[in-house]
């Protein structure tokens, strides 16, 4: 029997980084060994696997949530592969390893919209690794030189004598070769796959019903879990009573979990009937009588305290607070928001103390790994995760709560599989909010209406508490303040204006919510701040809103290449069309330029958005026909945000609690949304979320050339009708 | 003991009363196309056909089911051919693609009684369907996209 060759680098170039303990393992396999998965963790997880049929196989190290990822990802490794596009599968490792992991978060997570712009490299790498392998292995076959050989459509070719292999017939002699740690890159005049529209793989899954998603998991015997949570996010259980809810139809069992019980049913619906009939206590805490008044109170007195320091500065501190120009205050604060995914969470386990199985739709596999680890002592080798199809994350599925849930209410029923569904009440109900922040501006304008200087308050929350960053420690290591949290301030302390005297802090303001980034993190409500108090700046200078960003950007390139195209878009030269007022805003995020322009009709009663067009620098656009549906996404979804969302607080607990009450935008409110992808040869950015920040800005910047009333506080239906 | 026929196939089912049809069919009879989303008739990610006319599956009592013809996006056609699924595939319209089997058999509905649609019609018979994708701009480039063809 033959043995199977594993070469692989414990060391490799990630991201230009050298990174150690990062691997590129990409056994070519046979299709003997893939029973064998399991009982060889080496072997469980590779990102391409060629089998001797010819079968390409890609593990993928990002979670496909919507943003067309797979794809992407498979287009960057199917063309320096050579594979044939039409015959490739795709999938995700079930056992974790440093191979998926991003280096500098140490995790398996889809976050940040890397996704693209951090795997093309490593991938890419692997790709080119098996090529030149297969390559190597028809060189001797055909006992020719390497070099007179190309791969295409799944065959090494030799153009000379248009002989063709195919790469499953090369497998075994590649197998056998060395992986050549340096392999070459095909040259751009060969890269034809990516940087055009490609069709998404998952789409004619997703059309017929048939793409799994965690709720779709389906297990010889599965039972279904409901829950029943403490309404107030620090309360738990103070006692039920089993009894109450004893000859209920198909109960299995109540199951206590933290912070609440799961009861396991032979339906979803039993389960839940009976979860809402149980009688159960939770245990009084301090937070019980919490409000939305009491928070903004909270909020207001960091605005106006006197002991933070400095976390941002650029020239002198002192020329922000100088009175000798046009002065120009305003002060800004958002909701919390919750991420209302139209899958509810959910999460399939078979769990024994021998071994762990997860079926789940998850962004953070290592975190869903380490709340097992903590919670029940699962060692990593007894731990296995099927990442699913996930019906929408923005941020929320990287949680691992619904993960424990499941792997206890399987363990109380022997190990028979459980999946444990959230209802939507308990998916909006149950917390990690993006958080509320306030923000207060002064800014100093000379004669020609420049700004001078600008002083930045933030107050509210630190959303890097919820990565599990320590502050001080963090302080430490990066020789910043403990209040400096870039997943707090990103897009005010990193913003490309150039104010020469610019100076950012942030009144921390713990409150007992718990937190999770939603889509764009930080740049989803400093972008609103930011970008609308430039408006404001420009109207109290009396200058174009275009013109006076351009004037504080002109040494940023691609800043000024997304305004000057947005305003080519929309004809921001130009008078609007009658009864139609427009707003403008740009904002740099997670690596990727955005400029937005919003074509609203407005009055004092209310506004309806007409258009948006949208400009973005995201460097090569690997597969445009999803950047602009992800930029065509991110402005409804940012649409709908800045409309009508947010999460009150009263008695402790989330005021809303579905759909009625949290409104997602319904079709006939949707603006057209244009898109154009420029390409100045910048770095690859991020897609999923840069498209968010710039809407909500661009919004109120259009009501306010309409009405020139100024929206400073989210949702806008606090002060106009939708 | 409920009888009925889904995608053209007789069933019989048995639950408690009241309980609503989209977890007998995705539970018993393991047609999961079907997604539940909001379970109060808010966002349409569980309807399905019941005698060609579109409901939400969430709030429809099993009991209701008796005698009918039930269509679920599994049985909107056999292999994805349905126009409203090939525009779909043509326009690239899903993302996380969850709300999609209700959006589909939403349009499918309208498109069956109305061919051409107008975009007010459009957003008419589609203002039960949330995504929060923001898919709309495309799903309503499909309908169109139908309705031409």
């Amino acid at each position: 029997m033959k043995t199977h060759h594993l070469s692989f680098s414990r060391r490799a170039f990630l991201g230009g980084t050298l990174v150690a303990g990062a691997a590129l393992i990409i056994p070519l396999r046979l299709p003997t060994a893939w029973a064998q998965e399991e009982e060889d963790p080496l072997l469980s997880h590779a990102y391409i696997r060629i089998g001797t049929s010819g079968q390409v196989t890609f593990l993928l190290p990002t979670s496909e949530m919507g943003q067309g990822t797979h794809t992407g990802q498979a287009q960057i490794l199917a063309e320096e592969l050579g594979a044939d596009w039409s015959s490739i599968t795709v999938g995700m490792p079930n056992k974790l390893s440093d191979d998926y992991r991003i280096p500098f978060i140490g995790q398996m997570r889809s976050v940040g919209s890397f996704g693209i712009r951090f795997w093309h490299d490593p991938l890419r790498r692997a790709a080119a690794q098996a090529r030149q392998m297969l390559t190597q292995a028809a060189a001797e076959r055909l006992d020719v030189a390497a070099a007179a050989l190309h791969a295409e459509n799944g065959c090494i070719v030799h153009a000379d004598s248009g002989r063709r292999i195919p790469f499953g017939d090369l497998v075994e002699d590649a197998m056998a070769l060395p992986m050549p740690e340096d392999p070459t890159l095909r040259p751009d005049s060969e890269r034809t796959l990516t940087g055009r529209k490609v069709a998404r793989l998952d789409t004619p899954a997703k059309v017929t019903g048939k793409a799994v998603y965690g709720i779709d998991v389906e297990r010889e015997g599965i039972l279904y879990g409901a829950a029943r949570l403490a309404p107030v996010f620090s309360a738990d259980v103070e006692s039920f009573d089993e009894n109450s809810v004893s000859g209920m139809p198909g109960v299995v069992a109540v199951v206590r979990v933290p912070r609440g019980v799961v009861v396991v049913a032979d339906s979803w619906w039993q389960a839940k009937q009976t979860a809402d009939a149980l009688d159960i206590t939770f245990t009084q805490t301090p937070a019980d009588t919490l409000s939305t008044d009491e928070i903004d109170e909270m909020l207001r007195q960091g605005l106006d305290r006197t002991d933070v320091p400095i976390t941002t500065l650029r020239g002198e501190a002192e020329a922000t607070l100088w009175d000798d120009g046009q002065v120009v205050e305003a002060e800004y604060s958002v909701p919390f928001l919750t991420h209302a995914s139209m899958e509810p969470i959910n999460c399939t386990a078979e769990s024994t103390e021998e071994r762990t199985e997860l079926w789940i739709g998850t962004q953070g596999q290592d975190i869903v790994r380490m709340t097992l680890e903590n919670a029940m002592q699962i060692p990593a080798d007894q731990f296995f995760i099927n990442t699913t199809y996930l019906g929408g994350g923005f941020g929320r599925k990287t949680h691992g709560e619904i993960a424990l849930q499941a792997a206890l209410a399987s363990r109380a029923v022997d190990g028979r599989p459980v999946k444990v569904l959230w209802a939507r009440e308990d998916d909006v109900q149950q917390g990690q909010y993006r958080q509320t922040m306030m923000c207060r501006f002064r800014a100093v304008l000379n004669e020609a209406g420049q700004i001078t200087g600008m002083r930045i308050r933030v107050s509210g929350p630190q959303m890097g508490r919820e990565y599990g960053i320590d502050p001080e420690q963090r302080a430490q290591s990066t020789g910043n303040l403990a209040n400096f949290d870039p997943f707090s301030l990103g897009g005010l302390s990193d913003m490309r204006y150039v104010i020469p005297n610019f100076v950012v802090d942030h009144a921390v303001v713990d409150l007992p919510i718990p937190l999770c980034p939603w889509r764009s993190i930080a740049h989803s409500f400093n972008g609103f701040f930011f970008e609308s108090f430039m408006d404001e700046c420009a109207a109290a200078a009396g200058r174009d809103p275009l013109e006076f960003r351009r004037s504080h950007c002109t040494d940023q390139a691609r800043m000024l290449a997304v305004l000057d195209r947005v305003a080519e878009m929309s004809h921001w030269h130009e008078p609007a069309a009658e009864g139609i007022s427009r707003g403008l805003a740009v904002v740099e995020s997670y690596g990727s330029y955005v400029a937005q322009v919003v074509e609203a009709r407005a009055d004092d009663e209310g506004i309806q958005v007409e258009r948006v067009h949208a400009a973005i620098d995201c460097g090569r656009a690997i597969n445009p026909g999803q950047v602009e549906a992800q930029l065509q996404g991110a402005v409804i979804d940012a649409l709908g945000a800045a409309m009508r969302q947010k999460v009150t607080i009263r008695d402790g607990h989330a005021e809303q609690s579905n759909f009625h009450d949290y409104p997602l935008l319904r079709i006939g409110e949707a603006p057209a949304v244009t898109v154009s992808i420029v390409d100045i040869g910048s770095p690859l950015g991020g897609v999923g979320e840069p498209g968010i920040p710039p809407l909500a800005p661009a919004l109120a910047n259009a009501l306010f050339a309409a009405t020139q009333q100024r929206i400073r506080h989210l949702p806008l239906s606090d002060h106009v009708q939708g | 003991m409920t009888a009925f026929t889904i995608n053209g196939r007789a069933v019989d089912v048995t639950a408690e009363p009241g309980t609503p049809l989209l977890w007998v069919i995705r539970e018993q009879l393991k047609l999961t196309g079907t997604k539940f989303g909001c379970g109060v008739a808010q966002c349409g990610a569980c309807m399905l056909h019941v005698d060609g006319e579109p409901v939400r599956a969430c709030v429809f009592p099993l009991s209701g089911a008796e005698g009918r013809s039930i269509t679920t996006i599994e049985g909107l056609s056999e292999d994805g051919s349905h126009p409203v699924q090939q525009a779909w595939v043509e326009l690239d319209v899903p993302q996380c693609g969850y709300c999609q089997s209700g959006q589909i058999m939403s349009a499918a509905a309208l498109l069956a009684r109305n061919p051409h649609p107008t975009d007010a019609q459009i957003d008419d018979a589609m203002s039960g369907n949330l995504c929060r994708c923001g898919t709309y701009v495309r799903i309503r480039a499909a309908i169109h996209r139908v309705a031409e063809s």
